[in-house]
């Protein structure tokens, strides 16, 4: 019961918002409020899931395979909770800054929604219905602005992000009729007894679904374009919350259903990921604009996940959710940080470059740390030292391009002027402050992620 | 049947992507179209059973066909068709912008736009 109350709430508060005039002052309160409401919902459920292990229902109380099943695990609660920490940041962020636009409240709620149902079901055509609730939401938020960029971003965005999502759907009815299922666990066992070949390609199709979604490698020509045509507080939500419909699905996908086919193609994930870190921070080094910079960025740290859970096992998927929550996080923070002026927006900034290159005490020297352990798994001491050498060369060229921006923006005094409001530098100070946190204190992260990849069943 | 029907839909999808290369907004929204009723029509082929209309009175040890994937292909038709709407939307605010409906002609104006932000750059 609680799973779709969960859900429902924050729907509901979409669509009362959805008929009020979001410019208004008190509708942006009453969205956080709503928001917040959500917010608390998923913690909740996240502490009685961690706690109690998974819980389960099925919609409608019809019997367990006729009905459509809601599931919330340790994977899906900390993406869920997650996201709509993000969104939540994001959304108190535009209406601290004033919202210009009477649907955009309401739609951050859609996209919650869209991503907590996602999140939280175990169907895969439910899958798919939620992830186009987020994603038709985020299509919207992109115009958001309303200039020539915007617009254009926002065309490019939603053609290039359907076609992705046409591709899944076709990859959820290959599955459908591969085993005559739609609920993701029973695919997972009855995919065991059907031929490779054909479960294979349908594997390849859902890949590259996700990989458009994450903005991978040799999917990302959209990625820029989007994320420095749109305002900072949508691209803090695109890189933090709606690209987590990538990493999530690449996990459950490809350590839950596919177990088989991801330990096929793990080379080419191996493969892929490389390139992606490689192009990325090449590409963020030789760029200008800070929010070009951060755009490349995201695709180059990406690889990164990629690269965990081609290695696999519960070392490798433990990895990926770490880099997973700690790259959303950093993401978020350097996009917000690129619309603001003042001290300590510095600081804050300092701390997500720090993040992002791996440097303790920040966030990301935990996720580059497992990462570490992951390729030592692998077990071939070629493979380890490759896994390495890459992360440190990674890191390293983050850091050049961290510090450009940095040299630029606030040394060089390229962004003097008015100091932005506390109250909106403070949203940045709290974000800086969690990847601090999670930076000092990795056992809660890490332990948080152990106990996602053990429900991963490749992860066994 | 089967190859019937693969050959529809890799028809559909075949047009629909050919579509989505020019640069005139229309025509990519058309693509779009097209692309995503590939997709439904690879969803009904892909149901488990053919026969009779799920409907009772059935005739005895008649085949029904499966009611499954016309549930999903309905859902997704409204999604398609929602998402159609959207676009459409975002293409006509781009033609009252820019009085064009050509992504060149949008790109053209964002160069503008972009050249004289980096007028105001200066190296350090």
């Amino acid at each position: 019961m609680s799973l779709v109350f969960l859900i429902g709430l924050s729907w509901f508060f979409a669509v009362i918002l959805g008929v009020l005039d979001g410019r208004r002052r008190w509708v942006g309160w009453l969205s956080v409020a709503g928001l917040t409401a959500a917010f608390a919902g998923v913690i909740w459920l996240s502490v009685l899931v961690l706690r109690d292990g998974t819980l389960q229902m099925v919609g409608g109380d019809w019997a367990p395979g006729v009905g459509i099943v809601l599931r919330a695990d340790a994977l899906g609660v900390i993406f869920a909770s997650l996201s709509t920490a993000v969104i939540l940041a994001a959304l108190i962020y535009e209406v601290l800054d004033g919202v210009s636009s009477r649907m955009f409240p309401s739609l951050m709620l859609f996209l919650a929604t869209g991503l907590n149902g996602l999140f939280l079901t175990g169907d895969a055509f439910n899958f798919y219905v939620f992830f186009e609730i987020a994603m038709i939401a985020s299509y919207a938020l992109v115009a958001y602005g309303e200039g020539a960029r915007q617009i254009r971003a926002a065309f490019i965005f939603a053609t290039v992000n359907l076609l992705g999502s046409v591709l899944f759907l076709i990859g959820v009815a290959a599955l459908y009729h591969l085993t005559g299922t739609l609920e993701m666990a029973e695919i997972a066992v009855r995919t065991q007894g059907v031929a490779t070949v054909p479960v294979l390609l349908t594997a390849v199709v859902i890949f590259v679904a996700f990989g458009v979604k994450l903005g991978l490698f040799p999917f990302h020509f959209w990625l820029p374009v989007v994320y420095t045509g749109t305002r900072p507080a949508v691209a803090a939500v695109l890189s933090g919350a709606l690209a987590n419909i990538g990493s999530y699905g690449l996990l459950r996908f490809g350590g839950e259903i596919l177990v088989r086919e991801r330990e096929i193609g793990a080379t080419a994930l191996l493969v892929l990921g490389t390139a992606s870190i490689i192009y990325g921070a090449l590409q963020a080094i030789s760029r200008r604009r800070s929010s070009e910079v951060i755009a490349y960025s995201s695709i180059g740290q990406v690889g990164y996940i990629l690269i965990a859970i081609g290695i696999g096992g519960p070392v490798g998927f433990a990895a990926a959710v770490v880099y997973a929550v700690i790259n959303a996080l950093n993401k978020t923070l350097l996009f917000l940080c690129c619309g603001l002026r003042g001290w300590l927006v510095g600081a804050a900034f300092v701390i997500a470059a720090f993040s992002v290159a791996g440097v303790p005490p920040a966030g990301g020297f935990l996720g580059k740390a497992a990462l570490f352990e992951a390729g030592v798994s692998l077990g071939s001491p070629a493979g380890a030292i490759a896994v390495v050498v890459l992360v440190f060369i990674g890191g390293a060229l983050s850091f050049v391009y961290m510090f450009q921006i940095y040299q630029r923006d606030f040394w060089a005094g390229e962004k003097e002027g008015k100091a932005s409001p506390l109250a909106l530098r403070s949203v940045a100070l709290v974000l800086a402050a969690m990847i601090l946190f999670i930076g000092l204190w990795p056992e809660f992260l890490l332990g948080l992620s152990r106990q996602a990849a053990s429900v991963l069943s490749g992860g066994g | 049947m089967t190859l019937l029907l693969s050959l529809a839909i890799a028809m559909l999808f075949g047009a629909g992507a050919t579509l989505l290369m020019k640069s005139d907004l229309i025509r990519i929204v058309v693509g779009m179209v097209l692309i995503s009723n590939a997709a439904n029509l690879f969803i009904m082929a892909s149901g488990l059973s053919r026969g009779f209309a799920p409907l009772y009175p059935l005739p005895e040890g008649a085949l029904v066909s499966d009611p499954l994937v016309q549930a999903m292909t309905l859902t997704a038709i409204v999604i398609g068709f929602s998402i159609t709407a959207l676009l459409l939307a975002i293409a006509y605010r781009a033609y009252l912008d820019l009085d064009s409906v050509e992504l060149d002609e949008l790109e053209e104006a964002e160069e503008r736009e972009e050249s004289e932000q980096e007028k105001e750059w200066r190296p350090f």
